[in-house]
């Protein structure tokens, strides 16, 4: 697991958003907000400047202010994330266009750039009441999902497990007795099942959860079940109807995102890399108030790898 | 796989964060918009038609009540059929565990492909009665 850091980048120019570079397919990068660190009105309303008038539509028809607040900062956070890999300047935050890929996925509208070919850039965003997260490829789909550590589940674990889960993953979780440690690893798999789910971009009904298991297996010998620090581990996507979806070709992350969130990611393998070894991601990450702060957080303790 | 929406606005303007479903229309609206390519595989519901296809009052206001205990909302807060899940809160986990919520409470068995494709309280509730229905038949 290679990892980065940039430094730390302080940036008070409202006008500008610092330019990034992603230009391999085995890199991905995820940026990531967390709303209560943003307060200042004058902010929000920056945010809202950028938004289309659909999006502004949809923001402020919410009645709660918190979940317009999440909302507003949803679609800045996408919009000004994009931005910085453009390096034709005539691309903004708010002029970006958005649609929906056919299975409903949003996608960047690259149309209305006749002059310049862009980057491919693909992302998706994922999101809880405390960290909204953006997650950013180019030349390979993504599909990302955070979800708070101590998240409580209202049914039972394993009622809900066996009801959506595979058989082989509720045999996973049933063998753990802790029952902390038990929702814990739920709540892993949940993120891990998202993350696919998205990252294939055809809609839940295409890749229903019990369909497919996932499975975090060690890569090399000597490691146990259930310890989740062995060194080298890798996650593995069984689909019981691989026809479609050749799931060697998926890969994943999972970590420990700002000590309060699991975060997964998952991208496509490059497919110009033959053989059996797995090429692992090259993960870059920042945390970010848009127009006011960003920092590299890779290799602190913001970011710890769980597998991948 | 193509999906079928009920109006072209929807599948331009809703951008609900997270949100990577496309919404199934309700029974017997049939219109396609795919970006102008025609697919003759497309799995079609049969048309039903019935001299109302909203559900009951009382099936709405029982999930409701469901939303607002999954998702801790408060008294005051507005929870009515059109209310969309996502605005209210919900995300990916907290739907399906709404599903589950409304299986328990009706009896009846939710296939995972239509949990997912639920977005309002009204799709919910429609939902039910119609598995209820079938149950009975």
């Amino acid at each position: 697991m290679k990892l980065q850091c940039l430094g730390k980048q302080l940036f008070n120019s409202s006008a500008n958003l610092p330019r990034i570079q992603l230009s391999s397919p085995m890199e991905a990068h995820l940026w990531y907000i967390i709303p209560s660190e943003v307060q200042s009105q004058s902010l929000l309303n920056q945010y809202a400047e950028i938004l289309s008038p659909c999006e502004k539509e949809i923001v402020f028809e919410m009645r709660d202010e918190e979940l317009r607040k999440r909302a507003l900062l949803a679609r800045a956070l996408v919009r000004t994330t994009i931005a910085r890999y453009q390096i034709n300047s005539h691309v903004s935050p708010r002029s970006l266009k958005f649609i929906k890929n056919v299975h409903g996925k949003p996608e960047v509208d690259w149309q209305h750039c006749e002059q310049w070919r862009p980057l491919p850039l693909h992302f998706n965003i994922s999101h809880t009441s405390s960290l909204i997260a953006c997650g950013v490829t180019v030349d390979s789909p993504i599909g990302i999902d955070v979800e708070k550590k101590n998240r409580r589940l209202k049914h039972n674990v394993m009622s809900f497990a066996q009801r959506y889960f595979s058989k082989h993953e509720v045999q996973v979780l049933s063998a753990i007795s802790d029952p902390q440690l038990q929702l814990q690893e739920f709540i892993k798999l949940w993120t891990l099942k998202e993350a696919y789910v998205k990252a294939l971009g055809r809609g839940f009904s295409d890749a229903p959860f019990k369909t497919f298991t996932i499975r975090i297996r060690s890569a090399t010998k000597g490691s146990f079940a259930g310890n989740s620090n062995f060194e080298a581990s890798e996650i593995v996507v069984d689909s019981f109807d691989d026809s479609m979806d050749l799931t060697s070709d998926w890969k994943f992350v999972l970590m420990d995102l700002a000590g309060s969130h699991y975060a997964a990611i998952c991208t496509k393998k490059d497919s110009s890399i033959q053989g059996i070894q797995i090429t692992p991601t090259k993960l870059t990450v920042w945390k970010t108030i848009p127009f006011v702060h960003d920092e590299c957080v890779s290799g602190t303790a913001a970011v710890v790898i769980i597998s991948g | 796989m193509a999906s079928i929406t009920g109006s072209f606005t929807s599948l331009s303007c809703s951008l609900m964060p997270n949100q990577a479903v496309n919404r199934v229309s309700k029974l017997g609206s049939v219109s396609l918009s795919i970006s102008g390519k025609s697919f003759p595989s497309l799995r079609v519901q049969p048309a039903r038609f019935r001299v109302s296809c909203a559900a009951k009052p009382e099936t709405v206001d029982k999930v409701c009540k469901i939303v607002r205990k999954q998702l801790a909302l408060p008294d005051e807060s507005e929870v009515a059929g059109h209310s969309k899940f996502a605005s209210l809160g919900a995300d990916s986990l907290d739907t399906v565990e709404i599903v589950m919520g409304l299986e328990e409470e009706f009896g009846i068995s939710v296939e995972e492909e239509s949990a997912q494709n639920i977005a309002t309280v009204q799709d919910a509730a429609d939902l039910i009665e119609k598995l209820i229905e079938n149950k009975g038949a």
